[in-house]
């Protein structure tokens, strides 16, 4: 399996378990029951995204941006060390599809991680403004905080909107 | 984890074995000769699987190995959209490619990865001296990193590398690609890591590799 041109994910691709902040564009390649979290902060223009793959961290801490219940505070926390305030935050989910509707392994990761992340979101009072989450369907997404935080997605199917 | 030379190369003269016997009854399938890379084992962190599996459509085709250890791990047959459709021309004698996928192409697809991945496992199975079956065949035709996340899912949530056993399979005259992946799990991988090595080891006679 040869290494695919890095040229063909466009702007720094924030991989599984990755996360990134800043006003440039930041995005994450076919999510698939990943979900990507996205803070904004509609004050500076700033942002950040978290690929989160699993719900739950189980104590464990070296990859923050991979649980739902540390990516969060993380994701907050990285925000505020770079100026933000928490009361200027929006939150928006990308992802969480279920990609085998006969996967029996681990039911559901998809639905678990967005139900993980809203209650973790709802925890620090962060309002969530809009999502585009679950069904069939893989999904690239690419955000663009200096752009009044606009979300672009394109889905697996072809189909490309604005979140 | 990190794997030493030799851990290396049992490995990959593993994934050879149960390749090749993949290989053969592909080429049986399409009546064609298929041509094989040399099977390559990469230890990968999560974070850069998306440089080895992008978003471009493909047919994914995974299996859960069932047998003596559980849960062992997964073997995924992976075909990129274009190939995919190549593949099942082949099989149906039709020869439109300019087109989506559809119902009949997704059950040749997954018939055809049911049929390599049963050699692959039963070829592994036997080197090994273990019990590994496939379990019946989910498919996805979707973004390939997408896909994988799904799997990653079950082998990665302690751990942050994983071990990717892949091997390209070829058919020149149809101008097909496709990629056999094993993912097992870090259990799994220690307990075939115990076997290989007791085959080279052995108390009385040769190696069988």
């Amino acid at each position: 399996m040869e290494k695919q041109d890095k040229a063909s994910s466009k702007g720094s691709n924030v991989g599984i378990g990755e996360y990134q902040t800043g006003n440039l564009q930041i995005s994450s390649i076919g999510l698939g029951s990943c979900v990507a979290l996205i803070l904004y902060d509609r004050k500076l223009k700033t942002g950040g995204l978290a690929h989160v793959m699993l719900p739950e961290s189980n104590g464990k801490n070296d990859r923050p941006g991979k649980f739902a219940d540390t990516a969060v505070p993380h994701l907050i926390h990285e925000m505020e060390k770079c100026g933000s305030s928490r009361k200027d935050l929006t939150a928006y989910l990308v992802g969480g599809s279920s990609m085998f509707e006969q996967f029996k392994g681990n039911l559901d990761i998809g639905n678990r991680n967005i139900a993980a992340l809203r209650e973790s979101l709802n925890k620090m009072k962060i309002p969530i403004e809009s999502e585009d989450i679950a069904g069939t369907s893989g999904r690239s997404v690419f955000f663009f905080p200096k752009d009044e935080g606009r979300i672009n997605i394109r889905r697996a199917d072809g189909k490309c909107y604005e979140l | 984890m990190e794997l030493n030379d030799l851990q290396l190369d049992m490995l990959k003269e593993m994934g050879n074995i149960g390749a090749s016997h993949a290989a053969t009854s592909l080429s049986q399938m399409l009546m064609s000769e298929v041509d094989m890379t040399v099977p390559k084992v990469d230890v990968i962190d999560i974070s850069q699987i998306s440089e080895y599996f992008g978003e471009d459509i493909s047919a994914v085709v995974v299996f859960e190995i069932q047998g003596e250890v559980q849960p062992a791990g997964y073997v995924v047959y992976h075909v990129p959209k274009s190939s995919a459709i190549r593949l099942s021309n082949t099989m149906f004698g039709t020869t439109d490619e300019d087109r989506e996928l559809n119902e009949l192409d997704e059950s040749a697809i997954t018939e055809v990865g049911n049929i390599m991945i049963s050699h692959f496992l039963d070829a592994t199975a036997e080197l090994l001296g273990i019990v590994m079956l496939p379990s019946p065949p989910m498919l996805a035709i979707d973004m390939a990193h997408a896909a994988f996340e799904n799997i990653l899912a079950q082998v990665a949530v302690d751990i942050n590398e994983i071990i990717l056993f892949s091997t390209e399979l070829k058919s020149k005259n149809n101008d097909i690609e496709s990629t056999v992946i094993m993912l097992p799990y870090d259990d799994t991988l220690h307990h075939i890591l115990e076997l290989l090595n007791n085959l080279i080891n052995p108390d009385i006679g040769g190696g069988t590799a």
